[in-house]
């Protein structure tokens, strides 16, 4: 039972990406390289790319990452301390790229092992998953890589991209809730704490640069200049576009005023050329694919594979939120791309490889049916 | 492979997914909200705010304001290219503020003046992160410039220096500072011409903005376009440098020699000198005195602003009072003190002290309101300055208006030119008893012994043959109480100020046709003069000869034109004969240059209020007499002395600028020299030659010797001719009859000496009419 509709939606997404990316990034492509299909040309590359490894995924048996799954968590590890080593440079003022023929980001590398990583260790544990103490266990695996992905490659979006994808898994997999809402609020708390600290000026902005990225966000006006900038531009590209926005490629905020919109902030442009329709459209693709992975969820021939598909839906709908979330000034500022359309290499082959596991998964449904 | 069960997605786990897709979908829920609340919120003002964003991607590329230019070329006013520098704070602070000190001491290093201290823009830079465009120094020359361009030019050598441009801009240059400022105008803020030419022309001369903009092309590539700036038009004018030179030097030295000759100041509250050419009615020369500089307009130096009173209050606070006049104010300060001294007591006196502060006090120590009333009487006084007289100021034109009067009657063949006259020194008309300059009478006088000797019993009879209704035609086909439209700004209007016909009575003709009662301005003269003496042609009065683009291509040639024919050519033939007899028989003798024959005629104006002998002497005359080339009226308004009812003023400034200015329009000398005149001649020629090249300041002052001498001479010949042509005496500057026995002046309304008769005239108007000309 290969699931076309989902097929249909990622191509769709991927489609409309390429268009929009072209829209958002010929601008500046052609000032930086005198060629307005520069960032086009890539994507497309990586993209062919990415459908290329999404089919050969979708045609592995899935069950063949449950016996590597060591081999995915060491991996993921050590691709992120390869950042260290002359292999790894740095673009964009963070070092998280590895040069490998193409460029790498381990980050991305790592969600994926770790979909698969504890999609595994969670079927083994079975009905044991849920003692406090194995949960606990688990979760604490993740640890290691969720940290090294914080401190080594500086990209605190991944990290908690990471995290909250094993904390979803664990979610389903285990009965209770109470807990999980505990540890939600929890970090709702803390998180109040130290926005309050840092707009109270207690906590000093030096202090780390996502500190004053707060104050950015709690006031975006009064740091136009600095901070702020991004996310004030972003906000001007949605609210100028009305409901039905400007027309495809008509943006005025691309052509300068957001700095790179063809990655994170590639949302507000599509708002402000499509308005506030073409949002909600995506919005709602987005909610199909999401609603697709679930009811590939339930009817998966085994517990491994449902886990992989909860791992993968966890993956997009996190990135998708937050993403939308920091473009419309939801949350302070924290580089997220959105899922199929940011631009970005490492991204989107990894993305596709992850649906082409959930088509694997799909797959395996007729089998278990017959 | 481990038990089915264990191996399957259970119930709990499925409903478990559920709860987390029922949270994703909340959560992209209200993500949706957040979009549509930025919009229905925030969205116009954003829309705008992207909309203004993107303006500033543009940049404006200043027009050249075109050049005005003399008859010859030279320039009278132009655009010098000069640079504003502008800091960029939001550069200058990038990179951890690493480019700030470089920036700054690069900056300082270079002979620009700037607008603030190096400290003051650095903190300014620092309180100010998002400034981009902040202009730091204003209208530098290139030549100051060039070492930052240097550095801006070449910036792989000056990496630490950023957030620095350049901006074109034009300053407004006069080169000859001063000279013709009346007639040349200058600018303000955004080259917005006030005054003159400048003004008149301003459309023209103002080119239109530019502007470089990027845009986005049908194939989404950038386009960088340029709308190049238009510069603006030249203006070529008629004014002739040279002339205008002499004029003003002639005007200066009259002013210089009359200073503090009577009361204190210069030689006049005004001198006008209006030089044209009757034939096309091009101007060559305008001035007037007192002058400023074009290039510093605003400059106080040597300037009288009426300083506002101060009342003092008890509790020693200090209001300001807006100043009145001189005399008012005066006057309230005296009854203030009067008032003191008899009733009040010393609190009370205190409590309304009036001061008046001098010049040069710390004006902002009186307080604001003082210091505006302060700066209000300073713009009055600096638009007095700006002014120019010869458009501006109206007046009663007196015994200059005697011609038009015989012209309109002999062109209406109502005189013929032939008429004999007796002057018994008064007319009784409406009542009023109208007394003629010579007080005792001009005896029996010729149609043109009435012009040379400037007798108003006479004109008074011409006027009453004329009629009242021919007389205003006339006044009407002169244009008298129209504007001439020159084209110079601020032209006054003068229809409210000449005859209304309805309800004129004989009186207001009496006086009218010998210039009094109605008022006109000095262009308007000159202009219905040219008409007179050129064969009948009124031509439109204009300075501007061609429009040049920035290329110097032709835009458009102003061509003299003829607006109408007011009188004959056999009429204006008579004109020119009669006024030629004024200068060589009657009052305009002493107008006449050396080796020269002119026409004119003098008129001396007693100004409103009558009896407080404050004058208006001018002189109107055209040369040479056979074929008039130009038309000069100098005017000189309450000359600085004593007795200022003498057109003597005005006819030996006439004569000087003659002198010099008829050799330059190589005018041959058909008349014979005395030796005395060829002895001056000579020194002058001399002189002249030299001035022509350049006006250095041991020269000038050899001109006002020179000056003072012929002035002098010219008035003991006079004064024995008139002695040895009448029985009774006549003061030669007034014109006033002589006591014979006491030796005082008498006036002609009373008989009294006059010194004795000044407080005894009532103040009003309705009392009897005193006038006074030669």
């Amino acid at each position: 039972m290969f699931d076309y509709t989902l097929l249909f939606i990622v191509l769709f997404l991927l489609c409309f990406g390429l268009v929009m990316l072209y829209s958002v990034s010929s601008y500046e492509a052609n000032l930086k390289f005198q060629d307005s299909a520069y960032y086009l040309k890539k994507q497309l590359f990586a993209t062919v790319f990415g459908i290329v490894v999404m089919l050969i995924t979708t045609f592995i048996n899935y069950h063949i990452w449950d016996k590597v799954t060591i081999i995915a968590y060491f991996v993921s590890l050590g691709l992120i301390l390869l950042v260290l080593t002359p292999l790894g440079y740095e673009a964009n003022g963070a070092r998280r790229w590895l040069d490998v023929g193409i460029s790498l980001q381990p980050a991305e590398v790592a969600k994926v092992g770790m979909i698969i990583f504890f999609a595994s260790v969670v079927s083994r544990f079975g009905k044991r998953i849920q003692s406090l103490k194995s949960t606990l266990f688990t979760i604490a695996l993740a640890v290691p890589v969720a940290l090294s992905v914080l401190f080594i490659t500086e990209n605190l979006s991944s990290a908690i991209i990471i995290f909250c994808i094993v904390l979803m898994m664990i979610f389903v997999a285990t009965p209770n809730y109470k807990e999980y809402f505990l540890i939600g609020a929890g970090i709702i708390a803390a998180a109040a704490v130290i926005v309050l600290l840092v707009s109270k000026g207690i906590l000093p902005e030096t202090l780390s640069y996502r500190f004053s990225r707060i104050n950015a966000w709690l006031n975006p006006e009064k740091y136009a200049s600095t901070t702020g900038f991004q996310t004030l531009q972003s906000l001007y590209a949605i609210g100028s576009g009305d409901i039905f926005g400007k027309g495809l490629g008509q943006s005025m905020q691309k052509l300068g005023f957001i700095p790179e919109a063809q990655n994170d902030m590639i949302f507000s442009i599509i708002c402000e050329e499509l308005g506030l329709f073409g949002a909600t459209a995506i919005i709602v693709m987005f909610l199909l694919m999401i609603w697709r992975f679930l009811v590939i969820a339930n009817n998966a021939a085994d517990q491994f594979g449902a886990l992989l598909v909860v791992g993968v839906m966890a993956h997009i709908s996190i990135q998708v939120i937050l993403n939308i979330a920091v473009v419309t000034n939801t949350i302070p500022n924290t580089g997220i791309t959105l899922p199929f359309i940011s631009y970005g290499g490492s991204s989107i082959v990894f993305l596709l490889s992850e649906i082409g596991l959930v088509l694997s998964v799909s797959r395996g449904i007729r089998l278990e049916n017959k | 492979m481990a038990k089915q069960d264990e191996q399957r997605f259970t119930m709990k786990m499925q409903r478990k997914l559920a709860v987390l897709f029922v949270i994703i979908l909340i959560a992209f829920f209200a993500l949706s909200v957040r979009l549509f609340a930025i919009n229905r919120d925030n969205g116009e003002k954003y829309k705008k705010q992207v909309l203004s964003q993107q303006e500033y991607d543009s940049v404006t590329l200043v027009a050249k304001r075109g050049d005005i230019l003399d008859v010859n070329g030279s320039k009278l006013a132009v655009s010098q290219k000069v640079y504003n520098v502008i800091v960029d704070s939001k550069t200058l602070n990038g990179n951890d503020g690493e480019y700030l000190e470089p920036t700054l001491t690069a900056l300082y290093s270079t002979g620009i003046s700037f607008l603030y201290t190096q400290n003051e823009l650095r903190d300014f830079i620092r309180q100010n992160p998002s400034s981009q465009y902040r202009v730091v120094a204003k209208k530098q020359s290139f030549e100051v410039t060039s070492p930052l361009m240097d550095i801006l030019n070449n910036p792989a050598d000056h990496p630490n220096i950023k957030g620095i441009w350049l901006e074109d801009s034009y300053q407004r240059q006069y080169p000859y500072n001063s000279l013709a400022c009346d007639v040349v105008g200058f600018v303000q803020g955004d080259n917005e011409g006030i005054y003159g030419l400048e003004e008149f022309y301003n459309d023209s001369l103002n080119g239109t903005n530019g502007r470089e903009y990027g845009y986005l092309n049908d194939d989404e590539n950038l386009e960088r376009t340029i709308k190049p700036a238009q510069d603006g038009y030249t203006i070529v004018t008629s004014l002739d440098v040279n002339i205008q030179s002499i004029v003003e030097k002639h005007i200066l030295a009259f002013n210089e020699e009359y200073r503090d000759a009577h009361r204190e100041g210069p030689g006049s509250t005004n001198t006008g000198v209006i030089v044209m050419r009757p034939d096309t009615g091009e101007v060559l020369a305008m001035a007037s005195y007192p002058v400023f500089d074009l290039n510093n307009p605003r400059d106080i130096t040597g300037l009288k602003i009426e300083m506002p009173e101060i009342t003092l209050s008890p509790a020693g606070e200090i209001s300001g009072e807006e100043g009145t006049e001189d005399t008012e104010s005066e006057e309230a300060a005296a009854e203030e003190n009067a008032g003191g001294e008899n009733e009040n007591t010393e609190e009370e006196m205190q409590a309304r002290m009036v001061l008046t502060p001098q010049a040069g006090d710390d004006i902002a120590s009186y307080g604001d309101a003082y210091e505006e009333a302060y700066e209000k009487a300073k713009m009055e006084a600096l638009n007095a300055l700006w002014k120019n007289f010869c458009i501006n100021s109206t007046y009663e034109p007196g015994s200059t208006m005697k011609p038009f009067t015989m012209a309109c009657g002999l062109e209406e063949g109502i005189l013929t030119g032939n008429e004999n006259y007796t002057c018994e020194g008064v007319l009784s008309i409406g009542g009023h008893e109208i007394h003629c300059s010579n007080r005792l009478g001009h005896g029996d006088l010729t149609f043109s012994g009435a012009l040379e000797k400037s007798c108003n019993v006479a004109f008074m009879k011409i006027g009453a043959s004329i009629g009242k209704k021919t007389f205003m035609k006339y006044n009407r086909i002169f244009n008298f109480g129209l504007k001439t439209n020159i084209d110079l700004a601020g032209e006054s209007r003068t229809d409210t100020l000449v005859f209304d016909e309805s309800i004129m009575n004989p009186t207001d003709l009496a006086i009218g046709s010998f210039g009094q009662g109605f008022n006109t301005t000095m262009i308007q003269m000159a202009t219905g003069f040219c008409s007179l003496i050129n064969g009948g042609y009124y031509y439109q009065p204009h300075l501007a000869t061609k429009i040049l683009n920035a290329e110097g291509a032709t835009v458009r040639a102003i061509e003299p034109r003829v607006l109408k024919q007011t009188i004959s050519t056999e009429t204006s033939e008579k004109i020119r004969q009669l006024c030629v007899n004024v200068v060589t028989e009657g009052t305009g003798k002493s107008a006449r240059p050396a080796g020269y024959m002119i026409g004119g005629k003098t008129g001396t104006a007693e100004k409103l209020p009558r009896g407080t002998e404050n004058y208006l002497v001018s002189f109107i005359g055209f040369a040479p007499a056979d074929d008039p080339q130009i038309v000069i009226y100098t005017v000189i308004d309450e000359p600085n002395a004593k007795e200022q009812a003498s057109a003597k003023f005005a006819t030996v400034l006439t004569r000087d600028i003659l002198t010099e200015v008829l050799p330059y329009l190589n005018v041959f000398q058909t008349e014979e020299l005395t030796e005395e005149e060829a002895a001056e001649l000579a020194e002058k020629q001399l002189l002249f030659s030299n001035g022509s090249t350049q006006e250095e300041e041991p020269e000038e002052e050899i001109t006002e010797e020179e000056t003072e001498e012929t002035t002098e001479g010219e008035e003991t010949e006079e004064a024995e001719e008139e002695k040895t042509e009448r029985k009774i005496e006549f003061d030669p500057e007034t014109g006033y009859a002589i006591d014979p026995t006491t030796g005082d002046l008498l006036d002609p309304e009373t008989g009294r000496p006059i010194d004795s008769t000044v407080s005894d005239l009532p103040p009003d108007n309705s009392s009897p009419i005193t006038f006074v000309d030669e």
